[in-house]
This record gives C-alpha cells, sequence and structure tokens, in this order.
C-alpha cells in the first residue's frame, strides 16, 4: 500500500503501449485490471520504474462469435462480463463458468482476460480452459501480430512466450460443437481462493460411447496440463462409466504448500477429473438428445 | 437468523437494560465518519516504519544507518542504543527461581541479538511514505545465522540451543489433587489422547496504527488502536520520562481480541515523537502484523480420562506442552488459564497436570481470546466424545453426568459458587437443532457434534484488579460518562451508557460516555479477560447508585416527601402524586451541597498470588458455561467440510443488550470456526511463511451457516445487573464440535488443528470408508 | 523522485482535482488527498473488502487500483449513502437496527459490496447474500447480523 513511486503511462493504443514497452524495458510494467501487479507492488515483491496502463484503450474489448465457430474475445474484456455475456455463454460455456470463479466480485470487475493469460498462474482458471480448448493468442508488437497457441504460450510459472513488447491483442476458442458436454471443477479452501487443483474436460459422445475428449488440470504443476493418457484411455468408454479408465493421474508436479500436500493434490486431481468426465459426459449425453 | 432465543430464570423489571438497543457509537461507524487510529492525520506529521530481522535467530554483527539516513526526506534512523531504555519488562507470575525468572524482558530494538524472524532492530522516521520504503531498504543490518530451536518439547529436552541465557522452561504449573494412581487402578475404564492446536493469528480488520505528538503541555500523546490505555505506563519508563507526561488515547479500535493488548506501535511511536518533537504516524502492514505480532499459543495436549462403566469421570491426567515463541509477553499467565480450566466444566477428584510453557524462535506468542482456556476444550471435549463412544453413552448424557454444580470444586480448588446451567445449555442446543439431516447426495456424509465449556471472567483475583467510573449531570439533566475503558467493538463503551440509563432513568440519546483516555477519563483497567461488563460496568452502576441516592435524598429533604417513594425518571423525579422536573432537581442538590457528579470505583475479587504448585481456593472471579452443536457434511472424496448447522447456547447471567450479547457469540463462534477448519500461522524452522491474507485464511461469509444463538439467563454472574462476561467464552467449542461431528460422520476423530480437507480425508481412510474411488 | 499526476474524481457528488503522486493507489487518493477515510486500508493485496468503493456504480478494492487509472469518474463510499441532512440512509439504518457492526471496521466496505448487490435489483436469497458478500471480510460479526441487515434493507426497498 505505501510503495515507493514509480511512473505512469496512459496509452491510447496497443501501439502506444509496446512503443512504451520497448523503450523502457524491464523497468515497465503492464497494468491492465492490476488485480495482480497491483498487490504485488502493495506487497513489495515488484517495484516497476514505470507502469503502462492500457486498462483504458478503446481497442480489446469486444465479444464476437465467428461463422467459422470461433468465440473471439478481447483481451481487456473483463472477467465480470465474460461471466455474464449471454452469447458467451451460449457459444463456449466453459469459459463463462471458469471466469465466474475468479477471485471475488471486485476482481472481477476489474480483472482483465488478457492480464490473467499473461501473468499466468499456475493455479489460474482461464489459461487452464484455454489449454483445455485448443485456443489460440493473438498477440502483438504494435507493428505486427502472430497467433501463439495456449499451450505453446504457457511456459512455467508466471512465465509465457510473450516478449517483453508485446501485448495480447485477443483470444480465440472454438464454440461448444455439437455431441459435446464441458465441465469446470475446481476445489479451494474457501470460495474464490485459488483452486488446490483444478480440471477443465470437454466431452464428445455418440451411441452412449466417449467418442472424444480434452481434459486439462491446473493448479498441479508449473502450468496447465493436457492429459493426453487419459483422453487416450476414454476413447470408447462407457458414457456412464468414465471412472473405470482413470487412474492415478501421471504427468504432474503438484506442490506442497500452507494450502495443501502434494500428495492431497494429486488425490484430488483425480477425483476431479472423473467428476468433471461424469459432468461433461452427461452434458453431451443431453445435447445428443 | 432471527433474533437469538433467551431463557430467563430469575425475572427483574428492566427498563433499559435487556432491551436489544442499537448501539450509539454504530451509528458513526455506519456513517463511515468514525476516526479510526489511522484516520487521523497532522498536516506536518512524519512516518515511522520498523526494520525487521529477516531470520528467526542471529546475532546482529553490523548495523549502519548512513545509507539510508542520507535518503531525502529521511529525519532519523534508530537503533536500541537511541531508545533511553531499551527494555521491556514483563511478569512471570508464581514461578520460583528455580524454575525461571521472576521476570523476563526484551528490548524494544534489538542490540546485539534477534530471536524470531520479524524481530524490530531500527525504526526509520522520515516525512512522507515513499522515502520511508526507500530507506527502510536501505538500513544496512549484518546477521551471523545461530542455531535456533523451533519445537517446546525439542527446546525442553537437553542440548536444545539456548533462546535466552537461563534456558528454554519459562514457566510451569502443577495441580495435584486427590489419588490420581489409584483412581486410575480402580476405574473401569479409561480413554487416552493426545492432541495438537496451531499458532492462530488475531487477523483484526484494521492493522496496527497510531498517531503520536506533543501537546500544549509537552505531554507525549499517544492515539493507538490499543485495548490497554494503561501502557502510558511502560512508554514513560522506556522514555524515562514521569508517568504523568505521558498519555494514551484509545480511540473505537477495529477489533483487538487480546492482540491489541500488548503495546504494538506504542513504544516506537513514542521514541519518534520523542526524538523528533513533530507529530509522527505509524501505519503497520498487514503483513507485517501477520509476521511479527503475538500468536496464539501452539499447544500439545495429552489427555488420560479414567471413569467408571456410568460414566462418571474419576481421574484426569493432564499434560500440556506450549509453544511460548521468542519473548515470555504474557505466555505464563496464559499456561495457568489452560491449567485450572483443563478438566472442562466438569467435577473431577482425582487430577494430576503437568504444564509447560518454552521459549523457541518461532514468533512470540500471547493474547488471544480464550486465553489458554480456549485450546484445552479441545483436548477434554475430545475425551468427552471419546468415553462416550467407548461406554456407548449418548455425548449429551456423559457431561450432564458429570457437570461441575454449585459447591464443587474445580482441580485447582477454586469452589463453584454460582448455579451452573450446564445441562440447559445442552438440553437447549439439542432442542433446537432436532433431527440431524441427510446427506445431500452420494459420496457425502453427515456428522453432528457437541461441546460444552467452561471460560473465566474477570482477571486472575490476585492481580487486584480495580476500574473506575466517573459519571454526572449535566445541569440540563443530560449524562455524561467517564470511563477509561477502551471499546473493541464488544460495545463496552454503549453498555456502560445502557447500566447508567437504568439506574438514573436518562434517556440512552442523552448520555455521552467519554473513554479510553488515560489522562482525562478514570483508569478502568484492559479490555481484556471478557472483565469490563463486571469492571466498569459494576464502577458506572456504582457512581450511578451514589447520585441516585443523592438526587432522591436531597429533593426528600427539600419536599418531605418519603425517599423510600421517590422514583428517577426520564427528565423527573416522582412520586405518588407528586413530580418534580429533573433540572429544579439538580437545582436543589447543589443547594444543599449534594454532588452531582461522582467517582465508582469497584475492586475486584482478591486472593492470594498462585505458586507453581498450583492450590487456591480462589482463582479467577467466577465463569461463564455453555455448549455448542454443530451440524456438518463431509464430502468423502475430497474431504471438504460444508457446514450445515450451529446452535450456541451459553448462560449469560443477564444480557445487558441481547443484541450485543448474540452478537458476540456469533463472532466467537465464527473466529473458533476459523481456527477449526482455516486458519494457521505457517512456521518453517522458525521462518514465517504466512505472506498475507492471500494465506492466512479467515472464515468469509460462505464459509458459515446462520449462528443460531440460545442466550440463557440465570442471573448469578457477578456483573450489574447479574451479568457474566460472554466476550471470550464462545471461542471455545468451536474446534471440539467440529471434530466431533467429523467422527460422527466418517468414523474417526481428527487431533490436529486446523482440520484441513486433507487431515479429514486422513479420518475417511482410517475409518476404512467403503467406496472410495480406488 | 515521485512523477505528480492530475486526477479528478467526484466523491459522493463533489467533485475534487488534486495534483498528487500517479503511484497513488485509489485508496491513498481517497483518503489522503479527498479527506475521506471510510474506506480503509486492511490488506493492500484486495483481499479483505475493507477498501471497497463504488466506481460508476462498480464494486472495486480501492487498494489495488491506481487513481489515475480511474480519472474522472464517481466514486461512492458510506458517506454517499447518506442522506442529504446527514442521517443514515435505508441500507446504513437497517445494519444499525441489526447490529450489524461491532468494531465497525469492515463496515464502510460491506456497506458498498451490499449496496451494489441492492443496486442489481435482483432479490436475493439469504444464501445468494452471502455469496455477494464473500469478498468481504468481518472478524467480529459472525457475518449473520450483517446478512439479515441486508435482507431486511432488501424487503425495505421492495415495499
Amino acid at each position: 500500500m505505501f510503495t515507493r513511486a514509480f511512473r505512469y503511462e496512459r496509452a491510447e493504443r496497443y501501439s502506444d503501449a509496446c512503443d512504451l514497452l520497448r523503450d523502457h524495458g524491464e523497468q515497465a510494467k503492464v497494468l491492465a485490471g492490476g488485480q495482480s501487479l497491483l498487490p504485488l507492488i502493495n506487497l513489495g515483491l515488484a517495484q516497476p520504474g514505470l507502469v503502462v496502463d492500457i486498462s483504458r484503450l478503446a481497442e480489446g474489448r469486444d465479444i464476437t462469435v465467428t461463422d467459422d465457430g470461433y468465440l473471439v474475445l478481447g483481451a481487456l474484456v473483463t472477467h465480470a462480463r465474460l461471466a455474464a455475456d449471454p452469447g458467451a455463454r451460449a457459444a463456449q460455456p466453459l469459459l463463462p463458468a471458469a471466469a465466474g470463479q475468479i477471485g471475488n466480485s471486485r476482481v472481477r470487475n476489474r480483472g482483465t482476460l488478457g492480464g490473467s493469460l499473461a501473468h499466468a498462474d499456475p493455479a489460474a482458471e482461464l489459461p487452464l480452459v484455454m489449454v483445455a480448448l485448443g485456443a489460440t493468442y493473438e498477440v502483438t508488437t504494435g507493428q505486427e501480430s502472430r497467433a501463439v497457441r495456449a499451450e505453446d504460450f504457457h511456459l512455467g510459472f508466471f512465465t509465457t512466450g510473450l516478449d517483453d513488447d508485446e501485448l495480447i491483442v485477443s483470444v480465440r476458442a472454438p464454440v461448444l460443437g455439437p455431441g459435446w458436454g464441458w465441465s469446470f471443477q475446481e476445489v479451494s479452501r474457501r470460495d474464490g481462493d485459488f483452486a488446490m487443483a483444478s480440471v477443465a474436460a470437454l466431452v464428445r459422445s455418440a451411441d452412449g460411447l466417449i467418442i472424444e475428449s480434452r481434459v486439462a488440470v491446473g493448479g498441479v504443476g508449473d502450468r496447465p496440463l493436457r492429459l493426453a493418457d487419459v483422453e487416450t484411455a476414454l476413447t470408447g468408454c462407457p458414457v456412464a462409466a468414465p471412472a473405470e479408465r482413470v487412474g492415478p493421474i501421471q504427468g504432474i508436479s503438484p506442490a506442497d504448500d500452507t494450502s495443501a500436500s502434494a500428495q492431497y493434490r494429486a488425490r484430488l486431481t483425480r477425483v476431479l477429473v472423473i467428476r468433471a468426465l461424469a459432468e461433461a459426459a452427461g452434458r453431451a449425453g443431453k445435447e445428443a438428445e | 437468523m432471527s433474533a437469538g432465543e433467551i431463557r430467563s430464570s430469575k425475572a427483574e423489571e428492566l427498563r433499559v437494560v435487556h432491551q436489544p438497543l442499537p448501539r450509539h457509537d454504530q451509528q458513526e461507524k455506519i456513517a463511515g465518519s468514525t476516526r479510526y487510529a489511522g484516520d487521523l492525520a497532522f498536516a506536518d506529521m512524519l512516518h515511522a516504519r520498523l526494520v525487521r530481522a529477516p531470520v528467526p535467530s542471529a546475532k546482529i554483527t553490523r548495523r549502519d544507518a548512513a545509507t539510508a539516513a542520507a535518503v531525502p526526506g529521511v529525519v532519523c534512523v534508530l537503533f536500541g542504543e537511541d531508545v533511553p531504555h531499551n527494555v521491556i519488562w514483563v511478569d512471570v507470575p508464581g514461578q520460583t527461581v528455580e524454575v525461571a525468572a521472576l521476570k523476563a524482558s526484551m528490548e524494544v530494538l534489538a542490540t546485539d541479538r534477534v530471536r524470531f524472524h520479524g524481530e524490530p532492530v531500527a525504526l526509520v522516521v522520515a516525512d512522507s511514505e515513499e522515502a520511508l520504503g526507500e530507506a527502510c531498504d536501505l538500513v544496512d543490518i549484518e546477521y551471523e545465522e545461530l542455531p535456533g530451536v523451533f519445537d517446546p518439547a525439542e527446546a525442553l529436552a537437553p542440548g536444545a540451543p539456548a533462546v535466552h541465557a537461563q534456558g528454554n522452561l519459562l514457566g510451569e504449573w502443577n495441580i495435584d489433587r486427590g489419588g490420581v494412581d489409584e483412581a486410575f487402578a480402580a476405574a473401569d475404564v479409561i480413554v487416552e489422547g493426545s492432541y495438537r492446536t496451531q499458532a492462530v493469528d488475531h487477523a483484526y480488520l484494521e492493522p496496527e496504527a497510531g498517531l503520536g505528538w506533543l501537546d500544549d503541555e509537552g505531554v507525549l500523546t499517544l492515539r493507538v488502536a490499543t485495548q490497554v490505555v494503561e501502557h502510558y505506563r511502560d512508554v514513560a519508563r522506556i522514555l524515562g520520562i514521569p508517568d504523568s507526561r505521558v498519555r494514551v488515547i484509545a480511540p473505537y479500535v477495529g477489533g483487538g481480541f487480546g492482540g491489541k493488548e500488548d503495546m504494538t506501535v506504542e513504544p516506537y511511536l513514542a521514541l519518534a515523537v520523542w526524538r523528533t518533537r513533530r507529530p509522527v504516524r505509524m501505519q503497520w502492514t498487514r503483513q507485517e502484523s501477520l509476521l511479527a505480532r503475538p500468536k496464539r499459543h501452539a499447544m500439545t495436549l495429552r489427555y488420560k480420562t479414567a471413569a467408571r462403566g456410568d460414566g462418571t469421570i474419576v481421574g484426569q491426567e493432564v499434560d500440556i506442552t506450549a509453544d511460548s515463541g521468542a519473548y515470555a509477553y504474557l505466555s505464563a499467565l496464559v499456561l495457568l488459564y489452560s491449567s485450572v480450566h483443563a478438566c472442562g466444566p466438569y467435577r473431577v477428584d482425582n487430577v494430576r497436570l503437568r504444564a509447560r510453557c518454552a521459549y523457541t524462535n518461532n514468533p512470540p506468542t500471547s493474547a488471544f481470546r480464550g486465553f489458554g482456556g480456549m485450546q484445552v476444550v479441545f483436548g477434554y471435549e475430545s475425551q468427552m466424545d471419546l468415553l462416550a463412544r467407548r461406554l456407548q453413552i449418548s455425548a449429551a448424557d456423559v457431561r450432564k453426568r458429570n457437570a461441575l454444580a454449585r459447591g464443587d470444586v474445580l482441580p485447582v480448588g477454586q469452589p463453584i459458587e454460582t448455579e451452573v446451567l450446564l445441562a440447559q445449555t445442552i438440553d437447549a442446543v439439542c432442542d433446537r437443532a432436532g433431527d440431524k439431516p441427510h446427506p445431500s447426495r452420494p459420496r457425502r456424509a453427515v456428522g453432528r457434534g457437541i461441546a460444552s465449556n467452561i471460560q473465566s471472567y474477570g482477571r486472575l483475583v490476585w492481580l487486584n484488579d480495580s476500574a473506575a467510573a466517573w459519571v454526572g449531570w449535566q445541569l440540563d439533566g443530560s449524562l455524561t460518562v467517564r470511563c477509561g475503558v477502551p471499546d473493541i467493538g464488544g460495545g463496552q463503551a454503549s453498555s456502560l451508557a445502557q447500566i447508567a440509563s437504568e439506574v438514573l432513568g436518562t434517556p440512552m440519546e442523552r448520555i455521552t460516555v467519554h473513554f479510553g483516555d488515560s489522562s482525562l477519563t478514570p483508569l478502568a483497567g484492559t479490555t481484556t479477560a471478557t472483565r469490563q461488563l463486571l469492571m466498569s460496568g459494576n464502577a458506572v452502576y456504582e457512581a450511578c447508585t451514589m447520585l441516585r441516592a443523592g438526587v432522591l435524598g436531597a429533593v426528600a429533604e427539600a419536599t418531605g416527601q418519603p425517599a423510600d417513594g421517590l422514583r428517577l425518571e426520564p427528565g423527573a423525579v416522582t412520586a405518588e402524586g407528586f413530580e418534580m422536573d429533573l433540572r429544579e432537581a439538580l437545582v436543589t442538590c447543589r443547594r444543599r451541597n449534594v454532588p452531582i457528579e461522582a467517582l465508582g470505583t469497584f475492586f475486584g475479587p482478591k486472593g492470594k498470588p498462585v505458586v507453581r504448585d498450583l492450590r487456591a481456593d480462589r482463582v479467577f472471579p467466577d465463569f461463564t458455561f455453555g455448549t455448542h452443536l454443530c451440524d456438518l457434511e463431509v464430502d468423502l472424496d475430497t474431504g471438504k467440510v460444508r457446514l450445515l448447522r450451529y446452535v450456541a447456547a451459553h448462560d449469560v447471567g443477564r444480557a445487558i443488550n441481547p443484541r450485543s450479547v448474540e452478537g458476540q457469540i456469533s463472532g466467537g463462534v465464527v473466529q473458533g470456526l476459523g481456527m477449526a477448519l482455516l486458519e494457521e500461522v505457517t512456521l518453517d524452522n522458525g521462518v514465517n511463511l504466512t505472506g498475507g491474507l492471500f494465506q492466512y485464511l479467515i472464515p468469509a461469509s460462505t464459509d458459515v451457516p446462520d449462528i443460531e444463538t440460545v442466550i440463557l439467563e440465570s442471573g448469578e454472574g457477578l456483573g450489574p445487573f447479574g451479568a457474566r462476561g460472554i466476550g471470550e467464552p464462545p471461542i471455545g467449542p468451536p474446534s471440539a464440535a467440529v471434530a466431533s461431528a467429523i467422527h460422527d460422520a466418517v468414523g474417526s476423530r481428527p487431533v490436529v488443528l486446523p482440520i484441513t480437507p486433507e487431515r479429514v480425508l486422513a479420518c475417511v481412510d482410517a475409518a476404512g470408508q467403503p467406496g472410495w474411488i480406488p | 523522485m515521485s512523477q505528480a499526476l492530475t486526477v479528478t474524481l467526484v466523491v459522493n457528488g463533489r467533485p475534487v482535482t488534486r495534483a498528487a503522486g500517479a503511484h497513488l493507489t485509489l485508496l491513498r487518493w481517497l483518503r489522503e488527498e479527498a479527506a475521506a477515510t471510510d474506506p480503509k486500508y486492511g490488506c493492500g493485496e484486495g483481499i479483505c473488502g475493507a477498501c471497497t468503493v463504488l466506481v460508476d456504480g462498480e464494486p472495486v478494492s480501492a487498494c489495488i487500483v491506481l487513481a489515475a487509472q480511474v480519472d474522472g469518474a464517481e466514486i461512492t463510499t458510506a458517506a454517499g449513502l447518506l442522506e442529504r441532512d446527514g442521517s443514515l440512509g435505508p441500507l446504513q439504518r437497517a445494519f444499525h437496527t441489526r447490529h450489524a457492526a461491532q468494531c465497525g471496521f469492515c463496515t464502510p466496505g460491506m456497506l458498498m459490496a451490499a449496496a451494489a448487490m441492492l443496486s442489481t435489483g435482483h432479490p436475493a436469497s439469504r444464501e445468494e447474500i452471502r455469496a455477494a458478500l464473500h469478498g468481504n471480510l468481518c472478524r467480529c460479526t459472525g457475518y449473520g447480523p450483517i446478512v439479515d441487515a441486508v435482507e431486511a434493507a432488501q424487503q425495505e426497498g421492495r415495499r
């Protein structure tokens, strides 16, 4: 709260913001919602020389569904808006459901999609869902843009593929297609706390069998992880009995910390994967009816 | 939650007392205009901040302020040598010199050694928060780490690193009563249990703060968030100035719970003001508070309970080891409370208790609501449940069978002199709760637990406790009350107005209470130990009684009306067929040299100081009894607990303000539930890892159900109108009630706090629950 | 060195323009520049809710928003809920009669969270009220009386 002074610049356009980042290098930090950056500054864990405020850009705020089946979200869409948007809820309900679980209502009023993705907290909801969906992020330097797949973007603890002068402009996620069901599960010590483990799952079924699935887990590694083994094992599984195909979860490295032990997290992950699959399969079944 | 239930056993015609009046302090708080300690500012004020040790055990090898002092805006950087008397003394009562020093001390600013992570080493004063931040990082201090000890049992073992020169045993208490070995030999059943409670933080919403200045007489004035204005004496001692040259003002405090009972900002603010001669503000960060403020004592409790086949307890063996952290603070007293309360609200004729507290290099521990009486509830109530299960008696019956009654004697030797409504509190919660609910879906289990407790109110009797209050009429019939009591949110000041209104007939809106000023209000002692209603309440009652007698006597003499027929009504003195305006009555008093102002002093019950081998016929003035009931649902696969229902019943003697009493119970229960399920100060070899509220989890509104309250009124308390204290008692039972409910739900009992989902799952596994996804 | 920035905020209907440090959070700016000490410092992490204010009607944690970011906005604090004559507004009266404040430190923030919930107009059950307030911590009341007060204010508002 009682922090060192830092300089402040408000950007009008993405290009201005990127210019400022280029000019000031490591000394500059991006301020969108501020819900991750400002606590770090208040606690003395970050001491930028300059804060580049992009929270009032005219760009980056749209929510659209394209004709070829994608939900496109501007990076400055707040969590509150994403959680409540009827178009988003119809097109890809997994996203608004996850956004609605973030923190508390104040955090959701200010926090942004782009901010959450760029911050890359391994326990955060939105990076997890983006990896599960196979979303892509449009990233700009102000002069040129490129598309990065979510699973290539999130590289480790609070580490992403963003260059120092790059900003996320928008995110593109597939809409929920016919025959697909979804589920988002997380368990935390209290509502709104960071999850001890979380799961985002999508399941497509036909004639009572799982044809395809996408399962990702969060909070049990340095980034969201797709469970390829589980997805393979589920193919052809009866919709009512996914639990039988899910053994102990491999490939995760959960932390031991003040909230929970690694062992508990691993056990919890399996429970949540099974619950997520049951819920997603159930929704897929309903879809088919 | 509709208004809680009230069951009175002694009816009394009361006009204002016993009414659920909205408190007048709440009006300003709700308007947002209350000025807490951090809300006042002087235009030219400076800011002060501490530099604290980053390691738990070290020699300080170098301290250099040159670079920090050169930061623009910095006024001074102070070390221990700059403090006139760099020591704070604490009594370690009841201990002989063979056990530990009679007094323990700590430095205001450490000079050559630090003993806990966060210990203050330097004080920086600057003209802005920004300059402070920069300068604090530049104070050059070097540490050479020393071996430390972080577990009290290890600290007491031979060869442990010495936290202080005189050794790590800070204090011990023993109770030997009757013949424990014979009782155990003759018992039908013996139940053993080992329990662990954790270090907990007060986590009041208001972090420590204050403003200090020199007034026009040069009196050092501190306006600080505190539960104790009497610390002006400690400040005076540190500065080497007369007590009368220091004044402490307590504004409304944003939560205390014992965490603002010891000094917090006072010595540092005082030092900064005294050095700079300018006004200074100090605001601790939340993170600083979580790091370095004294915590609740973590304790290991070992119980062996011997009983007859019908459930009658014949003996208890209790062993308590408590973590005092790096400095003594109030540890010996906390352990004393634990010892006296250790057998619970039950009759036990044969007791052997051994309690010890040890220094470690963990954060210091001190006062926290319940003050040692709280941790032991987890122990003795868990034992009651184990006993009930072993003997196949209901939880309610085993408690009723052993409940204390008037005339019984506590293990320490103090007889219970008042009625005990323990059985009635048990019935009250069970009646209210009705049948246990069913699980909401598969893979869930529902459990119910009850827990009873005893908690003292009023201070230890050998402390010669007293409180004073001044009450005076204004000539227009309105009333002024002056009392040194700090108001920390429990309606301490408002209760005084209610009592005065009851005795003198003055309407509440015509009463003004000035409180919490060590120079301008008569001293009333600490707002701790659930003592203020007893102490300042009785002091006000006494002053008002004197005034009442004075004015009625003066009117009787002046008019010939019989004195015993006169009454005080709002704005008038009346009798059958007679009425005199109060203003005229007051003029009558002045004409007849009858004072219209009075100082009331209430002296608490007395007793002899206790020694290590505890035996006393009086330790506390009195006790409050209660029972809680908890229904919860366990998710058998994740271990998460959902609280379904919570009912709390206490005999409060008389509820001066029933809504305030309900509020105290509701708040105390939720704080207790936090300790039961969520809260823990996490230490790793003395390094405090609790970095903020994102890690220190206190209950939010969705973590707890409505707390249903049943207020019983025996009328037998020692406070005004027969009131008992209620601030602390409700925090005791929740962890035991939750543990019992989980035992009921899953078949095995948690014995370590907090009861995390992980620990619940361990119980599920231990009980061999079927159907767990393999 | 501190960069001075001129920011204008309309605080409870009163426009306040100040040149102050660009790094000031909205909380510090309100308390130090606009003499609005009702929002409190409780944690600096955006978690406790004691600093909750409304920015253009939406609840935010003032300790983790820069004043500069919301330049020009309308800010409402607890004092802004009062009637013109300074008496308590309807929500505040409900808090008062239901003893929803003890130490009172969480109260200004809690009021703003409740006010924001009530302004949506959706009738909320006790559970929904608890959910809306779950980001505002209280250590004194145990929450029940606060839920009572919000429920009462909601009923009052419907009449």
